[in-house]
Parts: structure tokens; sequence; C-alpha cells
């Protein structure tokens, strides 16, 4: 039996671990996560930029894809890291919940917009590009700010408050993105596999697209209001300092 | 024989739901959960857990009254766990359903293909052994739901059976309609391949049915007991040494070979997603094995020998 010394260390210890796991990331952890969302705030923030010397160079919104196609490309897809944070327990968020909208996101950038190079020219790609690009740098400054215990009600406001018009802008500009590339996915028959083959399988990219289209009408309303939820429950009570749960 | 008092609370609202007086000392939390049904029939007792503390663990119905750290007056918090339906339902329902359903592509009946295959059969002698075997295996599952295991839970909640069945129903869907189809590839290496994967296919049967015997004879008629599983006289039960449920071993082994006897990626993604899930129940397995056991063999892996 352990002496009463030991016993007592031993359960102060156990304390302290249980405290540290329950308080989220280490300083490790969070030192990285503020570089993350730097790194990611500035990328964004070159996007903007982008957009707009673009804009006023051409004096027209047509074509601008074009002169934030690559850092567009290097920073939506870096935040496939956004999954690995999850996995790793660093952030509490759950891996399905940010592998799906990453994913999509991933999927609309490159299964969408860089294969079907048709759809590269239409206004609907600045429109998703223009609410994405607002969306992450608020998001992802929010973020920053957060790990770093100096959240300004600005940019809480401004997370909470803006994707009222601003994910509905988004979602309109990848539903008509997608809707634009069905023909030229359906003549030139991509990303589909046809039978007989001799792994005996098929898929129709152009009717996964429809599906893709369809899957917006369930998945959009549960998402908006969630939003809507949230920003009552962190914007109303912004006196409260105690967690409802 | 002193009585007992017993009074039951919402656990979440502590609103006083029932009072029981004049109960036995030696009641079970079962017969308990009879009387509570009596007083509010819309709370059957497979949808009540009953728990000494608010936010406990559910106590089971073979505890009895007088061995529970209560007073003579009883104090228990009730939550609703929603509407229940018995495990030997959904068993059935979510086997027979790829049973029939893969019979309908079998024969292509109509609306299916192209109307000119409609009620056509295949010209590949591997299209029928899959049929076959596809139908022995749920056919298999049925009698064993039927005559062999004996279900430590009654029931699950409700809307298990609608995630079951999408799950069951829609893979073997997908699956059938390329195994039976007109422009169906047979396998590459031919008669060499579907024959080697018969073998394996028959064999992880055998194991399977093996395992569920095993495991039923551990447990006597209407108990919920649980006991180590060991190796019995049948060598299908061998794998007993390296491994805590072999029964998932044999199932992904079984899987394999119809992928193999197919030669058809949907049943490779079948198998692969049933892999995940059975490794995620093994371990779970396992687990409580080695909790619940001090002398549980160390040499045991979850479901793959040394792997995993």
């Amino acid at each position: 039996m352990s002496s009463p010394a030991t016993g007592t260390s031993k359960s102060i210890q156990d304390d302290a671990a249980a405290a540290k796991k329950r308080k989220g990331p280490g300083a490790l952890a969070t030192a990285y996560l503020v570089i993350y969302n730097v790194v990611m705030t500035a990328g964004w923030l070159v996007i903007a930029v982008g957009l707009v010397r673009a804009y006023l160079a051409r004096g027209s919104y047509h074509g601008l894809y074009y002169s934030i196609e690559k850092p567009l490309k290097f920073f939506q897809t870096g935040a496939l890291l956004e999954i690995l944070h999850c996995a790793a327990g660093i952030v509490p968020s759950s891996v399905v919940l940010t592998g799906f909208q990453v994913m999509s996101r991933v999927f609309l950038t490159w299964a969408v917009t860089h294969s079907v190079r048709e759809v590269q020219s239409e206004d609907s790609v600045l429109l998703f590009v223009s609410a994405w690009t607002i969306t992450e740098i608020i998001r992802y400054s929010y973020y920053t700010f957060s790990l770093l215990n100096h959240l300004p009600y600005l940019i809480k406001w401004a997370r909470y408050t803006l994707f009222i018009v601003l994910y509905p802008m988004g979602v309109s500009g990848e539903l008509l993105t997608i809707y634009a590339a069905l023909p030229y996915v359906q003549k030139t028959g991509l990303y589909s596999v046809t039978l007989p083959n001799k792994y005996n399988f098929s898929f129709d990219y152009y009717t996964f697209l429809i599906l893709a289209m369809v899957s917006y009408i369930p998945l959009f309303p549960q998402l908006y209001f969630h939003m809507l939820r949230q920003r009552k429950k962190v914007l109303g009570h912004a006196e409260d300092t105690t967690k409802l749960e | 024989m002193k009585h007992y008092e017993v009074e039951i609370l919402d656990a979440r609202t502590k609103a006083k739901l029932c009072f029981l007086d004049k109960v036995e000392p030696n009641a079970t939390i079962g017969e308990i959960k009879s009387m509570f049904h009596k007083s509010h029939p819309q709370w059957y007792p497979a949808r009540q857990s009953i728990r000494l503390d608010s936010k406990g663990k559910s106590l089971k119905d073979e505890e009895v009254l007088q061995h529970l750290p209560v007073g003579t007056t009883a104090t228990f918090y009730f939550r609703d766990l929603g509407a229940q339906i018995s495990w030997v339902t959904v068993f059935l329902t979510e086997y027979a359903g790829p049973l029939l359903l893969y019979l309908l592509f079998y024969f292509r009946v109509p609306l299916v293909y192209a109307p000119k295959y409609d009620f056509t059969s295949s010209q590949h002698w591997v299209v029928h052994l899959a049929c076959v075997c596809h139908s022995f295996h749920y056919l298999k599952r049925l009698l064993e739901t039927l005559f062999v295991h004996r279900f430590s839970h009654g029931t699950m909640p409700l809307r298990n059976i609608f995630k079951n069945c999408t799950y069951y129903w829609g893979f073997a869907a997908w699956m059938a309609y390329y195994i039976n189809h007109p422009l169906y590839t047979p396998p590459v290496y031919g008669e060499q391949q579907i024959r080697l994967a018969l073998i394996l296919f028959l064999f992880c049967q055998m194991g399977n049915f093996s395992i569920h015997v095993a495991l039923r004879n551990l447990r006597p008629p209407g108990s919920k007991t649980r006991k180590i599983p060991y190796p019995t006289k049948n060598p299908f039960t061998w794998v007993f040494l390296l491994v805590s449920c072999p029964n998932y071993t044999y199932e992904l082994g079984s899987w394999l070979g119809f992928s193999l006897m197919t030669q058809c990626l949907p049943v490779a993604a079948f198998t692969g997603v049933g892999f995940i899930q059975m490794t995620v129940w093994a371990r779970g397995k396992h687990r409580g094995y080695r909790r619940e056991f001090r002398g549980y063999p160390p040499l045991r892996s979850p479901i793959l020998p040394f792997i995993l």
C-alpha cells in the first residue's frame, strides 16, 4: 500500500495531468497554431489584395480568377492541415465535420474550377472566391486572436455577423459554378468510368455533380441556422463569462 | 420481512415520476421496471434506464434491490432511452434485405438493366457461383440470428434499424448491380482465381460459424454471462490463441474471398468499410475482456494476429 505522502503527490500529478488535458493544446501546439493561423490570414489577404489590384488594373470583374489562381489553390488546399489538427486533439473540433467542410472547399477548387477550364472565366467563380476570401480572413484572424487571449470584439462581431450575407453568397457562387460545369463534364466524360472494365465499376461524374448540388438543399439550411444560433449565444450574451453547458 | 419503498425521479428534471411501496427486498431492477411501466405505459421496460445517480451508469436488470447501496426508501433516477427495437428484429431485417435485393439483380428484373436484358441469365459461371455464395452468406446469418446467437442486450435504439439497413441494403444493391451486369468482366486469372477465392470463402464461412457456436456455448440459455473464450476441439476455434474476436477475422476473410471471386471494386469497398467497423468493435471487445478478466491471455490481438 502506498504511504499517504506518495498517495497525495500521485493524486496531485493526476489532477495536473487531467487539468492539462482539459485545457487543450500545450504551449508548443499553441505556438504552432498561432503561426498557422497568422500564415493563413496573410495568405487570404494576399488573395484579397490580388483581386483588388487585378480589378483596378483591368477595370472589369471578368476573369479575375486567373490573377489569384495559384495562392487560392495553395492556401485553400493548405486548410487540409486543419483536419490533422482535430485528429491530433490540438483543436477541439470534430474531425468529421471539419473534414467535410475542408473537403467540400478543396473539391470546388480542384475538381470543379481547376478541372473544367471553361468555367474559370464565369462570374460565379468570383462570387464564391470573394465570399471565401472575406470569410477566411476574418476566421483565421479570429483564431489567432483567440489563441493569444486577446480577441477584439470587432473580429468576434464580424465572424458571427458577416456570414449572414457571405454564406448565401458563397453557396450561390458554388452552385452556379457547378451548374456551369455540367455540360462540359457530360460532353467530355470527365472523371467518369464506364463499363465494361476489369474492376467491374462505373462512375458518372455528371450525375455525381448533380447529386452534389442537390445535397446543398438539406445541408445549407442546417449549417446556416446553426450559425445563427451560435450568433445569438456568442453575441447576444456578450456580458456573460460563464459557458452555458 | 421488511419491505422497501422505491421512488423514481426524472434524471434531468428531478421530478417525482413514481412511488412504489411494499417492494420486496429481493426484487430485481427488471421487476421494478415492470412496476414503473404500469404507471407509465408509454415507457416499456426496454426503454427505461434506471440509475442510482442522475448522471450515473444504468443499473442492470439482474441487480437485486437489497444488494444495492440504498436505504429502505430507495431513490432511483430514470432516463428515457427512446423507442427501442429488438436486436433480433434488426438483424433479420438488415440481412433479409441483401438476400432478396441481390436476387432481384441476379434475375435481372425489369427497370434495372436495359429492357433487352430483362430476365436473361449471365453467360459467366462465376456470376452464378457468386449468387450462391452471397445468398448462402446471408441465409447463414439469418439462421444464426434465429438459432445460434445469445444476445446480451434485448434491444437497441429504433433509429439504428434505418442506419443499419441503409448500409447493408445499399451496399448489397451496389455490388449486385455490377456483378450481374450484362457487361460484367470475369476475374483476370480465370478459374484459378475463382477456385482460390471459393476455398478462402468457404473456409472462412465455416470458421465464422464455428466461432459463433463456440461463443454460444460459453453462455447458458437465457443468461447474459461473459466468459473468456478458449480454443475447443474444433480446429477453426484454435485461432482464439491469437485473436480475441476471430468471428470478425473470419468475416473479413470471407469478404476478401468474395472480392477476389468477383473482382468487383464495390465488393472490395464493402470489405474495406466492414473491416474498419469490425476493427473498432474488436478493439472495444478486446479492451472489455482485458478490463474484466485478470488473467486474460496476453498473446491475443483484437482482430489480426500480432497486427491489429
